[in-house]
């Protein structure tokens, strides 16, 4: 038993491998012939390697300060200006960006590699698999019991979540992920119940159960790798609202704590200066996140359109 | 159908109370403390214990919550085998007083160890009297008394003990008294009577301020669906009728930008060009005393960043609906019968496809009041966003509860009446 099933395994892991590389270049065929796909893609492109590059591209650290030069406009010395505090906004725009995309800062010296929004949609694609399959799965009671609560859930006003959740566990970049990952498991999960209800009745499943293989074997290693095409289009556009998200949380004062670059808490700053006459510090961050935002949203409905055009 | 709702009516009040539990749990759990943001960062801690005291902060959750839900005044009473009752003073405050067997109310006060009543009599007068009868002893030999002292709490009074209460009175700053209680148990008629309790940030009864903000909010939100239904349904379907042509291409890529922008985006840059570089409208919402609608300027850029917000996003589900639509059959059919163009369009193809955005746009209400709250907060909107919002970081319980019920009934109320209306508009749904 065992040993058949090794060398189906085996058998099975080089077609895929060339599966994957095939769908990558497919994909970007994909994602080069749609013209709102590849604005879309340049626009994120730019943000992606300016956070990547963030340390190589300005002079200044986001953090320096210097109390001669508040609140200028654009100067040869500060290409985008200075805020009130005379940090130079175009390092604390890119920085912002990379604690958006790259870096989750833990703590001053602590960071995880990969960005806070993205880790915001992993760990709700994580817990919001979970619960779907074994919602989907199962079903029964805790189907009933998981779902109603997600419904609950999905019923309270997320602006509302947000606040709860960020206000009772302090500002913080972990905490900014963990407030996102609560927002988006309920609607993950749905999606992956839906389609485990789909993919359950296949044979391929029948086949697993009379093998007498686990249930978290049949969820996690034939289930969710079946169901994975509508899960990563719904990654994507969960990638834009977590953007969105970590703006707005930022804005309303719950977002990174302070010196840290973050945008929506810049937008928050520099509001406050616009009526005095120094319009920059606000007007940067929001240009930045929205076109961030918009050429996610881009990228993701020319790659939907695409594929609906071939499928 | 009526069993339908009503099942979904008692889902919605069970979300209510799970969601009001939760609410007071992660409070309770979260770091912050209430006193010190109430009074500020230099308090004694004795200053804090009578604070916490007094306002029944120092009670175990589960009675607060209780206290919250259901009142407290059925708790004092029990103490002091007397009835309570709830009076409105002539200045519009809100007192309470025991109730004697003569139909006078009194509240006691200690001075030494003398009991000193007040007693207002059902005339309206009020006189002081010496009331020592009142204590009891116990077999300890200690003489206690429940009361009710002119702070609105059931009190008890322990002789010879005069513990020292420190009174917080803003513009003159603590006040010690002798004469303290040794308990307190604050005095509400609770939130399912109506009565969400005193908000610990300003003061004043919660009910007092809520309704004037939530006025305020449902004010910007009113004029703004007011403009966004019309234009966004009229725009959708002009979109959704030839898919793929410039015109669709143009509005639907727009709305999705706008609807995609966070909100404070969008309000700085509105600022941006029309307050701060073309000089035209106020950008920010300075009421002072009066309602938003008397200075309706003031109004225009609030109203006009949730415009485009939820713009976009009508636009696009009715877009998507008259697409599939004019992509049936029964239009083909129609066409091909020879009827006019627009009257295809309008006697066959828009009835059908405004019943999907009709039910989105009441589920849309969640996401709606997300974009008023920052809204209120990039103008300095006074609406229940923003009181929510300050609630939130400053701890204060009542006022948070209060303003998440309004929210969570507003969402899941509009929900509940997004799925009524479904059923009336689309004869094939049978609850049943």
């Amino acid at each position: 038993m065992t040993s058949t099933e090794q060398t189906a395994d085996t058998a099975s892991l080089p077609p895929e491998r060339t599966g994957f590389f095939k769908n990558l270049k497919n994909g970007l065929s994909v994602l080069l012939s749609s013209k709102t796909a590849s604005v879309g893609l340049v626009i994120v492109l730019f943000w992606v390697i300016v956070a990547l590059f963030a340390p190589l591209l300005s002079p200044y650290s986001p953090t320096e300060q210097d109390w001669r030069a508040p609140n200028q406009g654009p100067t040869l010395k500060h290409p985008l200006g200075t805020d009130e505090l005379g940090r130079d906004l175009w390092s604390r725009l890119i920085y912002g960006a990379r604690v958006v995309l790259i870096v989750l800062p833990i703590s001053d010296q602590v960071w995880f590699p990969i960005g806070t929004a993205i880790w915001g949609v992993i760990a709700s694609l994580l817990f919001g698999a979970s619960l779907g399959l074994l919602s989907g799965y199962r079903g029964g009671w805790m189907d009933e019991i998981i779902m109603r609560l997600l419904d609950a859930m999905m019923s309270i006003p997320i602006i509302l979540l947000y606040l709860i959740i960020v206000t009772a566990m302090g500002a913080s970049a972990l905490n900014v992920v963990i407030a996102i990952a609560i927002v988006g498991t309920p609607g993950v999960a749905r999606l992956v119940r839906s389609l485990t209800l789909d993919i359950r009745t296949r044979d391929y499943i029948r086949a697993a159960e009379t093998r007498g293989e686990s249930t978290l074997y049949i969820m996690f290693v034939e289930i969710l790798p079946n169901a994975k095409g509508p899960i990563i289009i719904d990654a994507m556009l969960r990638v834009g609202y977590a953007i969105f998200a970590m703006g707005t949380l930022g804005f309303l004062g719950l977002g990174l704590p302070p010196p840290s670059p973050d945008w929506g808490s810049m937008v928050a700053k520099g509001r406050e200066f616009i009526l005095s006459g120094s319009p920059w510090a606000a007007l940067w961050p929001s240009i930045a996140i929205a076109s961030l935002v918009v050429g996610l949203n881009l990228l993701a409905d020319g790659l939907r359109e695409e594929t609906m055009r071939y499928q | 159908m009526l069993k339908f709702i009503v099942r979904r009516f008692f889902l919605l009040l069970l979300t209510m109370f799970l969601v009001s539990i939760a609410v007071f749990l992660i409070v309770e759990s979260s770091p912050g403390n209430v006193a010190k943001n109430v009074l500020g960062a230099f308090i004694t801690p004795e200053q804090e214990a009578s604070f916490l005291a007094q306002t029944g902060l120092d009670k175990p959750v589960y009675i607060r919550y209780l206290y919250w839900l259901i009142g407290s005044d059925w708790h004092g009473e029990m103490k002091m085998d007397m009835e309570l009752q709830r009076i409105t003073t002539e200045d519009d405050y809100l007192e309470w007083w025991a109730l004697r067997e003569d139909g006078s109310l009194v509240r006691w006060k200690l001075e030494g160890d003398d009991l000193f009543a007040t007693v207002k009599s059902p005339d309206g007068k009020v006189r002081t009297e010496l009331d020592n009868d009142r204590w009891t002893t116990n077999d300890q030999g200690i003489s206690t008394f429940w009361g009710v002292d002119h702070q609105n709490h059931v009190v008890k009074w322990e002789k010879g003990t005069d513990e020292k209460v420190w009174t917080f009175i803003a513009g003159s700053g603590w006040m010690e008294t002798s004469g303290g209680p040794t308990r307190y148990i604050p005095l509400k008629k609770g939130f399912i009577r109506g009565d969400p309790g005193v908000s610990l940030r300003t003061g004043r009864p919660v009910s007092k301020s809520i309704f004037i903000r939530l006025r305020n909010s449902l004010v910007l939100a009113g004029i703004a669906f007011v403009i966004v239904m019309p234009l966004a349904l009229f725009l959708g379907i002009i979109a959704g009728l030839k898919e793929g042509s410039f015109k669709d291409r143009f509005l639907s890529i727009s709305g999705m930008m706008f609807s995609v922008i966070p909100e404070f985006a969008t309000g700085i840059f509105l600022i941006l060009i029309f307050s701060y570089w073309l000089n035209l409208l106020p950008g920010a919402t300075v009421f002072g005393e009066l309602a938003p609608w008397q200075r309706p300027d003031m109004l225009i850029l609030p109203v006009l960043t949730l415009t485009l917000i939820e713009l976009g996003y009508v636009l696009r589900i009715t877009r998507s609906s008259m697409a599939e639509v004019m992509r049936a059959p029964y239009i083909r059919t129609a066409f091909l019968k020879g009827l006019p163009y627009w009257r295809v369009v309008f006697r066959h193809a828009v009835r059908n496809a405004l019943i999907a955005p009709i039910t989105v746009i009441m589920l849309h209400v969640n996401w709606l009041m997300g974009g008023i709250v920052i809204v209120e907060v990039v103008f300095g909107y006074p609406g229940l966003g923003q009181y929510l919002l300050n609630s939130a970081l400053y701890k204060d319980i009542n006022a948070l509860e209060a303003g998440t019920m309004i929210m969570v009934l507003i969402a899941v109320g509009t929900q509940l009446i997004a799925d009524i209306i479904y059923t009336f508009l689309n004869p094939r749904i049978r609850y049943s």
